[in-house]
Formats: C-alpha cells, sequence, structure tokens
C-alpha cells in the first residue's frame, strides 16, 4: 500500500522521468497478440498504453502525430501481416502511410527510434512482449521527447501571456 | 469610419514576399470602387504613413486591417498587437498571416542553424569577423534597436485574437473582392474567431474540372517529367497536387493551368494537419503490394515534409523541427 | 434498414452532464493481486463526470452484471466503463448488461487491465498506475460516445451453392432438409465433381459413384434445388442478405431426346479425356461415364469445330449447335462457395513425367484400377505386363526452395496435401491383393496417414512385403531409364532407413502420387473480394472459432476449396457450412456492428480518395450532389477510408477522431508525463 501511495505523488518530487509510448494495435491481430502475451504470462515494460482500433488502415497519421505533440515519447504501429488483413486490406494503406510519416517525422528532428511500425498477428505474443521491451530502451535511451516544452521554448501559444497593447 | 463617411482601411506586411500586398491591386477596376468608399489609414508597401500615426489613431479607428505576411520579430509582434488595438476588424490575409505561409518552412530549422547559415556559412559570405546581427547595438551617437528574431514563426491568430482570415498565396482576387464586400456589408463579427471568408467550406478536388478515372497511381513524378494529360486529375497522373488536402475556394486556378496544386489555402475545414490528411490520403491512392514496392513508390516524393506542408507547417500540428 | 439518427458530431452527453458508472473488476485476484483495485477505484472515482467507481470481484459473473444494472438505475448513469479482462471475452456480455437496464448498448467503454496490464506488469506499484492510466482514458473517451443503433439487415432465404461435387451437393441437400431454397451451379455440363473418377473410396473401399448415385438423386429430385450446369460466374453485387449473382448458361447443345449413339460416332473430334486424366480421348459430344448427372451429353464447346456431322447424324433432332447463351440473376442470402481444388501436375522432366511414358500419376493409376476404367481394371501400361512397380510420395508437395522450381503461378508448394500418402498405401495394398507376386517400392520422405484408421493400410502394405525406402527430401531420388535393360526405369535414390544406403530400383512403372493443389482463384476473389491462405487456397475467418467462414459477411466455404482434405472431410466441412449458412438465412434480418463510416456531405468535395480505400466496395459517389455514399450494409467498419480522407468528412462511429484524440491526451496526461 504505502509503495503505491509513494508512486502517486505528483512529479514534482518524483523525479525520474520514465517513457511515455503510446501503441495502436488493429483489434484482430496485434492487440490480440498483446492479449497472448497476457494469456501467457509473459512480463514487459509498462511504459505501452495501448490505443485500440478496429483496422490498422483506421490509423490516421493525425493521431500519431496528436500522441507526439501531446507529450508521447515513442508511438508504436502495429497491425497484421500483409495478407493477413482481416477486412482484406486496411494493411496495405499502413504500409504505404507508416514510411511517409516516418520521413515527415525525421525531417522534424524526431529519432527514428520513438516511431515504430510493425506487423504482429494474433499469435506473436512474443514478438510483441520483446517488441515492448526493445522499444522501452530505445526510447529511454533517447531521453523526454517533451513536445509541449518545445513548443514553449519556440514561443509559440505565447501570444496567449500576452497583454493587448497598450496596456 | 472617418469623419468623411469613408471607411478607413489599412494593410501591414509582416514576414511577407509582398505578394499580398500587390495582390490587393488585382481586383483591377473594382479598386476605383474600394476608393470610393474607403480611405487607405496605413499602408507601408503603397503610402508613407508610419507607426506614430497608427499609434496616435483612436481604438478602434481602422474599420478594416488587412495583416498579411507571419510574426517572425518582435517587431511584427508588436505592430500586430497595435493594429489588433487599433482596429474594428482585423483580417489574417494570405497563407502567411492564416498559417504561416512559406516562411513557415523555417520552423524546420533553429535560429541558430539560420544565422550560421546567413552569415557565416553560406559560399557567399564575406564575414571575416563573424559580425552577426544584434538586437541592441552601441553607437557614438547612441543605441540602435533591431527586432529579436524569435525562435519559430508564429500565425498572426497566435499572437491577437483574430477575426477574419482570407486564405490564399496570394489570396485570389475574385475571392478577396467577395472577401471585402462581405466584410464592409456592415455585420459586425464576432471577434477571436478567424471566420474564413473568400473560401469554400470543401477542397479544391470540388472545383477542379479534371476527371477521376479512379486509377492507383503507379508511379510519381514531377511536372519537368512528364506532360500531363489534359482532363484527367493530375494525382491519379502521378503528380504531387494536394488538391484533396486543401481548401477550395481559388476556382483550381492551377490545376486549368495544368499545375498540381501546392495547397497554399491551408487545411481544409474541420482537418488540422495538411500533411497527416496528404499521407493518410496517399496510402489509399497507390498500389503497393509489397513492402519493397511501397518504398519505391514512396520514393518518387523526393521531399514529403515541403510537399504537404509548404504553406501551413505553423498551423499543422507539429508547428516547428526540433 | 439501418435507422440511425446520429449526427455527425459527438453531442456528448444527456443534459449536457456525463454521469459515468466504472466498474473494476478484481477477476479472482487475476487483477486485484496486481492491481490495487481499490486503489484505482479512489482515483477514478475523483475524476470529473464519475459518478461511482466501485470493485467487483468477478465483474462478468450474474451478480456482477446485476450490480451494474442496479447502479445504471439507482444512479441514471448515463455511461458505464468496466476495466476487466480482454475485451474480446466480455465487451459483449456487458453491452447486453446496460441493454437490459435501459441504457444504448453503445454508451460503454471496456478497459483491459488483465491481459494487458495485471498479467505482464512485474511491479505492483507500476501495474496500478497504468491501470489508473488506461481508465482515465477510458472514462474521457466515454463522455465522448453517442448511442449507437446495430445494423439490421433483411435476408432473403435462399442460399447459392457455387460447384456441384460432393461438398456442394452435401451443402445443397443439408439446405434444402431445412426447408431454405437452393440454387446449385456448377461449370462443367455434369455434376459430382472429381467422386466419380475414384473407384474404391478409402477406407471402406466401396466405389465412389455408388456413394454419389444417392446424393445425386436426392438433389436432382428436390424441389427445393434449382440446379444450373454448364453455368458460368460472371457478376455479383450485393451483401449479405441480399446477394444477386448473375450467371451465364452456356447451352448444351444437346436434348434428351437426341440420337447420342449415332451424333457421338460422327463426331470427328478428339480431345484428352480428363476423366480419364488424359489416358484416354473423347470426342466433343460427350458424356464422362454411364449414370452421370445429367444423364444427357453435352458438347465441349472448346472443342468442337461446328462442323455440323452430329446434326446431320441425328436427323437434325435434339441437337443444336446455334444456341446462344443465357443469362440468369440469382438472389441469395448467402453464398456457400464449394468449387474443390485441382491436382498437380508434374512439370516435363519431373521424375521423368511426360519423358517416360511408364511413369504415371495416382490418378490416372487408379482409372487403370477401376474395373469400369479405360482397361477394365487390368494393369497395362505401354503395352507390357508389370512386374514391378514404384510410387513416389510428394510430388508437388513438401516442396523446397533449394530443389524444386516455381510452377507458373512463381509460388512453390511448402505444404503437405495430407491425403496422397493413405491413397498411395491403399493403390499399394489394393495391387498386393491382386497379385501377390508383384514387386512394390514405396519412396516418401515421410508417411502421413493422419485419418481414422488410416494406419492399416501401412500396417497391412508392410504385412503385404511393399519395400518402403525413404528419400532426404533435399536429395530426391533420380529417374532414369535402366542402362542395364532389366526393366523400363531405374529410380536412384540414399535410403535413411538403411542408414543412407545407395539403391538402385528398377521399376516397371513408376507411380508419382501428385499433390492437392488451388483452383485458379481469381475470378472468386475479383467476385467476392475473398483471402486466400499463402497456399493460395481460400482462407477461413478462424481455423478454430469460425472454420467455415470468409471474412466477408454471408461466405462460406464448403470442402477442399480451403484445402487438401478427402472426402470424408468435405463433407463435414459441407455440413458445417449448410449449417451456418441456415442460421444466417432462417432469420428474418440480422445484425451488424454499427461502427460504420458515415460522410458529412457539407465537407465532401467528392475527391473519391475514399472509394479507392474500401476494399469493399461499399462507398460510390452521388454524382448529382458531388459527394460520396456509404452502403452502410456493406460497410465492415475497418476505417481505412476515414483515415484516407483527405478533409476530415469522414467519421466511423465508435472510432471518431474526437473520441480516440480524447483517449490519447488522457493517457498523456497526468502525472508520469514528461517531467520539464
Amino acid at each position: 500500500m504505502q509503495d503505491v501511495a509513494a508512486a502517486h505523488i505528483p512529479s514534482a518530487t518524483a523525479a525520474v522521468w520514465e517513457p511515455r509510448l503510446v501503441g495502436f494495435l488493429c483489434y484482430w491481430c496485434s492487440y490480440a497478440g498483446a492479449d497472448s502475451a497476457g494469456t501467457a504470462r509473459l512480463k514487459y515494460p509498462p511504459n505501452l498504453d495501448i490505443v485500440k482500433v478496429m483496422c490498422s488502415g483506421r490509423i490516421d497519421p493525425e493521431l500519431i502525430a496528436t500522441a507526439f505533440v501531446h507529450g508521447a515519447d515513442g508511438v508504436l504501429v502495429l497491425g497484421c501481416h500483409i495478407g493477413d488483413c482481416h477486412y482484406i486490406s486496411g494493411n496495405h494503406k499502413t504500409m504505404v502511410r507508416m514510411p511517409l510519416l516516418r520521413r515527415l517525422l525525421a525531417d522534424l528532428g524526431i529519432e527514428p527510434g520513438r516511431f515504430r511500425h510493425e506487423w504482429v498477428s494474433a499469435a506473436e505474443g512474443e514478438k510483441f512482449a520483446r517488441l515492448v521491451t526493445e522499444m522501452t530502451e530505445q526510447v529511454r535511451a533517447l531521453g523526454p521527447l517533451s513536445w509541449p516544452a518545445l513548443l514553449r521554448e519556440r514561443g509559440i501559444g505565447h501570444g496567449a501571456d500576452l497583454r493587448p497593447w497598450g496596456e | 469610419m472617418a469623419t468623411n463617411g469613408k471607411l478607413k482601411v489599412g494593410m501591414y506586411w509582416a514576414a511577407s514576399c509582398g505578394g499580398c500586398d500587390i495582390s490587393l491591386l488585382e481586383i483591377g477596376p473594382r479598386l476605383l470602387e474600394l476608393i470610393s468608399v474607403a480611405d487607405v489609414a496605413f499602408w507601408p508597401c503603397a503610402a508613407d504613413f508610419k507607426y506614430r500615426d497608427v499609434v496616435g489613431y483612436a481604438d478602434g479607428a481602422l474599420d478594416i486591417c488587412f495583416f498579411n505576411g507571419g510574426i517572425r520579430n518582435s517587431e511584427q509582434e508588436e505592430v500586430a498587437r497595435l493594429l489588433r488595438c487599433k482596429s474594428r476588424t482585423l483580417i489574417a490575409y494570405g497563407a502567411c498571416a492564416g498559417g504561416g505561409g512559406i516562411p513557415a518552412l523555417a520552423n524546420l530549422t533553429t535560429p541558430g542553424q539560420i544565422y550560421d547559415a546567413a552569415y557565416h556559412t553560406n559560399p557567399s559570405i564575406d564575414n571575416p569577423q563573424g559580425v552577426e546581427p544584434e538586437p541592441l547595438y552601441t553607437t557614438p551617437l547612441g543605441e540602435l534597436e533591431i527586432p529579436e528574431l524569435y525562435p519559430a514563426v508564429l500565425r498572426l491568430a497566435d499572437i491577437v485574437p483574430v477575426d477574419y482570415e482570407i486564405p490564399g498565396c496570394p489570396p485570389q482576387a475574385d475571392r478577396v473582392w467577395e472577401a471585402i464586400q462581405a466584410v464592409t456589408g456592415g455585420a459586425v463579427p464576432a471577434r477571436n474567431d478567424a471566420v474564413k471568408v473568400g473560401c469554400t467550406d470543401k477542397t479544391v478536388c470540388d472545383e477542379c474540372p479534371r476527371e477521376k478515372k479512379l486509377v492507383k497511381i503507379r508511379e510519381f513524378r514531377r511536372h519537368h517529367q512528364m506532360r500531363p494529360e489534359p482532363a484527367w486529375c493530375l494525382l491519379e497522373q502521378g503528380l504531387l497536387c494536394l488538391g484533396p488536402a486543401t481548401r477550395g475556394g481559388c476556382g483550381a486556378l492551377c490545376l486549368k493551368a495544368d499545375m498540381p496544386c501546392e495547397g497554399c489555402y491551408g487545411a481544409p475545414a474541420g482537418a488540422d494537419d495538411q500533411a497527416a490528411s496528404m499521407i493518410g490520403a496517399v496510402g489509399a491512392l497507390v498500389e503497393a503490394g509489397t513492402e519493397e514496392r511501397a518504398a519505391v513508390l514512396i520514393a518518387g516524393i523526393p521531399d514529403p515534409t515541403g510537399s504537404f506542408c509548404r504553406f501551413s507547417l505553423a498551423s499543422g500540428v507539429f508547428k516547428v523541427a526540433k | 434498414m439501418g435507422e440511425q439518427t446520429v449526427p455527425l458530431a459527438d453531442p456528448g452527453h444527456d443534459n449536457g452532464k456525463p454521469r459515468i458508472g466504472v466498474f473494476i473488476c478484481h477477476c479472482g485476484g487475476n487483477i486485484s493481486d496486481v492491481v490495487d483495485v481499490k486503489q484505482v477505484a479512489e482515483e477514478i472515482g475523483g475524476l470529473p463526470g464519475v459518478t461511482i467507481a466501485t470493485t467487483h470481484m468477478f465483474a462478468c459473473s450474474d451478480a456482477g452484471q446485476a450490480l451494474i444494472e442496479q447502479k445504471i438505475r439507482d444512479l441514471r448513469l448515463n455511461r458505464v466503463v468496466v476495466a476487466a479482462c480482454s475485451p474480446s471475452l466480455h465487451e459483449a456480455t456487458f453491452r447486453q448488461t446496460l441493454t437490459r437496464a435501459g441504457l444504448n448498448p453503445f454508451l460503454y467503454e471496456h478497459a483491459n487491465i488483465r491481459e494487458q496490464v495485471s498479467w505482464v506488469v512485474e511491479d505492483k506499484a507500476l501495474a496500478t498506475q497504468k491501470a489508473v492510466r488506461l481508465l482515465r482514458a477510458a472514462v474521457r473517451r466515454a463522455g465522448h460516445l453517442v448511442p449507437l443503433t446495430k445494423r439490421r439487415i433483411p435476408i432473403h432465404p435462399a442460399v447459392l451453392v457455387i460447384g456441384g461435387g460432393i461438398a456442394g451437393l452435401t451443402a445443397a441437400r443439408h439446405l434444402a432438409s431445412r426447408g431454405i431454397a437452393v440454387t446449385l451451379v456448377e461449370s462443367t455440363p455434369f455434376l459430382g465433381g472429381r467422386m466419380p473418377r475414384l473407384a474404391g473410396l478409402f477406407p471402406t473401399g466401396r466405389p465412389a459413384r455408388e456413394l454419389l448415385g444417392p446424393v445425386l438423386e436426392e438433389v436432382s429430385r428436390n424441389p427445393r434445388i434449382t440446379i444450373y450446369t454448364n453455368a458460368e460466374l460472371v457478376h455479383s453485387s450485393g451483401f449479405i442478405g441480399d446477394f444477386r449473382t448473375t450467371v451465364r448458361l452456356h447451352p448444351r447443345g444437346v436434348a434428351p431426346n437426341a440420337p447420342v449413339r449415332a451424333a457421338t460416332a460422327a463426331c470427328p473430334e478428339e480431345v484428352p479425356n480428363e476423366f480419364d486424366f488424359e489416358l484416354t480421348k473423347r470426342k466433343a459430344l460427350y458424356r464422362p461415364y454411364d449414370g452421370c448427372y445429367p444423364a444427357v451429353p453435352a458438347i465441349d464447346w472448346s472443342a468442337c469445330t461446328i462442323c455440323g456431322k452430329c446434326v446431320e447424324a441425328g436427323g437434325s433432332h435434339g441437337i443444336s449447335l446455334t444456341e446462344p447463351p443465357t443469362e440468369v440473376e440469382i438472389r441469395s442470402g448467402a453464398i456457400v462457395i464449394a468449387i474443390g481444388l485441382d491436382l498437380y501436375r508434374p512439370q516435363r522432366g519431373e521424375y521423368g513425367f511426360g519423358e517416360f511414358p511408364e511413369v504415371l500419376t495416382l490418378a490416372q493409376l487408379n482409372r487403370l484400377l477401376d474395373p469400369a476404367g479405360p482397361t477394365h481394371g487390368q494393369l497395362l501400361v505401354n503395352g507390357r505386363p508389370v512386374r514391378s512397380i514404384g510410387f513416389m510420395h510428394c510430388v508437388g508437395s513438401m516442396q523446397h526452395t533449394e530443389v524444386h522450381e516455381p510452377a507458373a503461378g512463381g509460388k512453390l508448394n511448402a505444404y503437405c496435401s495430407r491425403v496422397c500418402c493413405t491413397a498411395c498405401l491403399h493403390a499399394e495394398t489394393e495391387l498386393k491383393a491382386r497379385d501377390p507376386g508383384l514387386h512394390v517400392y514405396d519412396f516418401h520422405e515421410d508417411i502421413r496417414t493422419y485419418g481414422r484408421w488410416h494406419e492399416e493400410y501401412y500396417t497391412k502394405a508392410s504385412e503385404q512385403g511393399v519395400a518402403f525406402i525413404r528419400f532426404n527430401p533435399l536429395h530426391p531420388p533420380r529417374v532414369e531409364r535402366d542402362p542395364r535393360g532389366q526393366a523400363p526405369l531405374v529410380v536412384r535414390t540414399l535410403d535413411r532407413l538403411t542408414f543412407n544406403e545407395e539403391l538402385e530400383v528398377p521399376l516397371d512403372v513408376l507411380v508419382l502420387a501428385t499433390g492437392l493443389v488451388a483452383r485458379d482463384m481469381s475470378r472468386l476473389v475479383d467476385l467476392f473480394r475473398c483471402a486466400l491462405g499463402p497456399d493460395r487456397f481460400l482462407m477461413e475467418v478462424h481455423p478454430k472459432l469460425r472454420p467455415v467462414e470468409l471474412a466477408s459477411f454471408g461466405l462460406f466455404l464448403a470442402g477442399s476449396v480451403q484445402g487438401p482434405m478427402d472426402t470424408v472431410e468435405s463433407s463435414a466441412g459441407a455440413a458445417a457450412a449448410a449449417a451456418k449458412a441456415a442460421a444466417l438465412v432462417s432469420q428474418a434480418t440480422i445484425e451488424l456492428d454499427p461502427f460504420v463510416a458515415r460522410i458529412d456531405e457539407a465537407r465532401c468535395s467528392g475527391c473519391r480518395v475514399c472509394l479507392g480505400a474500401c476494399a469493399y466496395e461499399a462507398i460510390s459517389r452521388d454524382d448529382g450532389k458531388g459527394v460520396a455514399v456509404v452502403n452502410e450494409a456493406l460497410c465492415t467498419g475497418c476505417g481505412t477510408c476515414v483515415a484516407a480522407c483527405p478533409c476530415s468528412a469522414m467519421t466511423q462511429l465508435g472510432f471518431s477522431d474526437t473520441q480516440m484524440k480524447s483517449e490519447i491526451l488522457a493517457l498523456l496526461a497526468g502525472e508520469a508525463a514528461a517531467a520539464v
């Protein structure tokens, strides 16, 4: 009990940064794969929070951008293997979108290790656990991305702080 | 309103190329109509008004102020705030004031990198003492201040509440005239809404006369590499046209001249990020089959960031690069 | 259909205020042993919009569900969140709980804190933190849920069965026995498929035609079953409950009153007879065997030169060479696909096939052994008596990249065709029974007599003195002319059973046990968008949970179109498909999940990017309005078009951008966010 209480002290005193990862997983393959990791009681770091979609084709690049911009240190996109998509070809669109997004992220200075796109089937619980473990360590080594802080540093949004002219 | 019953109109250029100021002249003979009902009270590009003149105006004295260009330095911010105070209706005019425009691509770099290139490393620079601009410079005769370069290009709406926004690079003449008529029509707009005028709520595709054959894109090419077929959608032909992810209202002028849309009217209504929108769309427009083939197809887009965020980086989700 | 009046934007809550009930399951310790559920309830209880946050030992139990129902009523909850095991197990359960309590079942959000938290996080404090994060996100998302209604699609009470072999026939008779109208279409002029060519079926040894006879009788006599032969699939549209399939009916050319013997004799065209696997020839006007159904012969238009001799010979009775094809549209609520498979055709030179006339396929051998076959059951090959015969397993199956060249399709058959080992051994025991003095050799890389009683063939063959030779698949046997002239052929191989001794086996005949391959599925894929497995057979949704269903709603698989299998398995599969199809069309309507795509016409510019995104052709364009339109009956709810729409005119009910962004933001807000 005491441990739990201590863990909930606000971060102003907590000090140790932990990577925050957001994962977009398709229900039929990769989400089921994450479930099989659970059924097998595999242990992996808790840093990845999963957002479920029905198909990886639903994963709009804007959702990934939203995650980064609001504080995610890393984003993981998982879908069914090519040829196995429950909706026939949703993952084909993902397969084209993610590399294109990756180039955008690279130009924005977001290190490649922070964005991963892989295929995980419902039977690949081990692969899922391994991916999360690897990525957590990779992002830990890269440090926090802190996009909200970056925006503040670059003066985005400072207009809200300004007084109207003349005051 | 001035004592002679005419409207007082202003136009200011911030981080701008001057094209917007010129575009106001594009309304052509309707300019005569405009000046019959309006007096210019401040237009640095065209007339000799000083800042102190504006400072001397009463609050809200300017009936309409067109503000073009992004906010890149402290002077532009100060004038933006000044004009907001002195204007009844403040309009963000053009892509730069509305979305950052082309200058906002500088957000992919930092001021440090810009200074390095501009004052030290560019091939034509001859600056043996490594002089850089300084905001405050002391001379024997006194102190000189120059505006401070901000760490990023901002939109007008990032600094002050904006009443209307007319998108475009530059806004297209007929749309400008419609916007002027709408705004001078008398209704006092709600503040801080940045209501977009001179445009539609649909995308350029809605106005484009070219036909779609509903085929998948087989290869991306640039327009110097091919002569496009007339009457057929350019995007389907493999030219990177941002029409589907760009707000409409321009009449698809570029498309009618066989040039793919570059996205200068900014993101469509309801979409926050032109780059995200285009990437989502491209995923559905090509047929790759394998990851290898997808990589080949995508390699045909040499600069996704520059192409997809050309005019709207400051209004997208990321806004800057790290 | 689809009485949904849900506005596009998420208006949020009744009376403007969310009253969210959060129920956290202990799962009997599976969750609560790791996650401090009381602590979680306390933290979540303090969030805005949360009316109650409580825990229960087993939320999915009757007592747990009763608690939820009670709280919904007592506290006038308008949204419910349950944190428990994976939604794949009980999301549907809790949706029903809401329905019973009078709340729309889609005002429900599920958080997975067992498979994805308590079972995988070692540290209890971190697990508890993670559960809090996921619940915070679920609560925030719940606030953006709107009531949704499952789609109701009316079902046309008929089934289309494609394929007239044993699987199609079995499916048709089971469906008809339940009172369902069936249309059976077969592409060739005759029903029965591949079965009639088999003589003694294993394991009973009864002739296939004998078993097939009653089935054909039943199907042909059943008034509920409409049969079209010589039918070509042309077009299909529609969706579950209302498929419209057009078939082109090619004319038979021959009527029941035609003078068959004279006409057949007069026909000058001869082509290889597929019924005998090309061992014999037949005329262009033909019947495959006596007792076939329909009994009336047909004209093979690909062989016929329209010379008219048959018409002359018949005195112009009953034979027409000029009848045009007709088309018929078949309406059905479901479709059963039962087109079967093909035999692998060995490449020229593969184990000497096509080069040496003494090399046959097992299928050809079985035609020779059939008392009703081309040699009346006599084993005569190339006019010589047979004293030694070899059987080669795995021809066209279990292929390896190091050894085999892909066939025309560019793919290797790496899989096992399952039934050929037993078929081989059956033929071997049959031969030995007829002639115990015959030398029989069995060359294999493995023996897979997997089925019920199949092993008996192996035991019997061993007892009868069949010689078994096991080769290394990476170094398969070589087949050559015997240089010493002892016999036409010699097979050279290493034998693993004798520690890699090199053997030379002289043979009069070599029989290749050829594998089973998928037929050309391109037409089916075009028409029905079926998924193919890596072996190119049709792929079911889930091999255990939904073995006879295709991913497209309303389509079922029967028989060997799904993979190599024997007649027993085909019949069982067909019966299963018939049961599923019957269950579907016996309902007046069917309910589908409501997570469809929705278009805001005011925003849509008709750019048609979404049309290209949809794998189900569920989106079309209204040219009058210049906007895209979603056919909600066809939409499967994948959301691919929603991500493709470049102007955000499209949303997905239940997975809107607003809902998803609220979830993402809630996950990232909070204590453990980047400390700056």
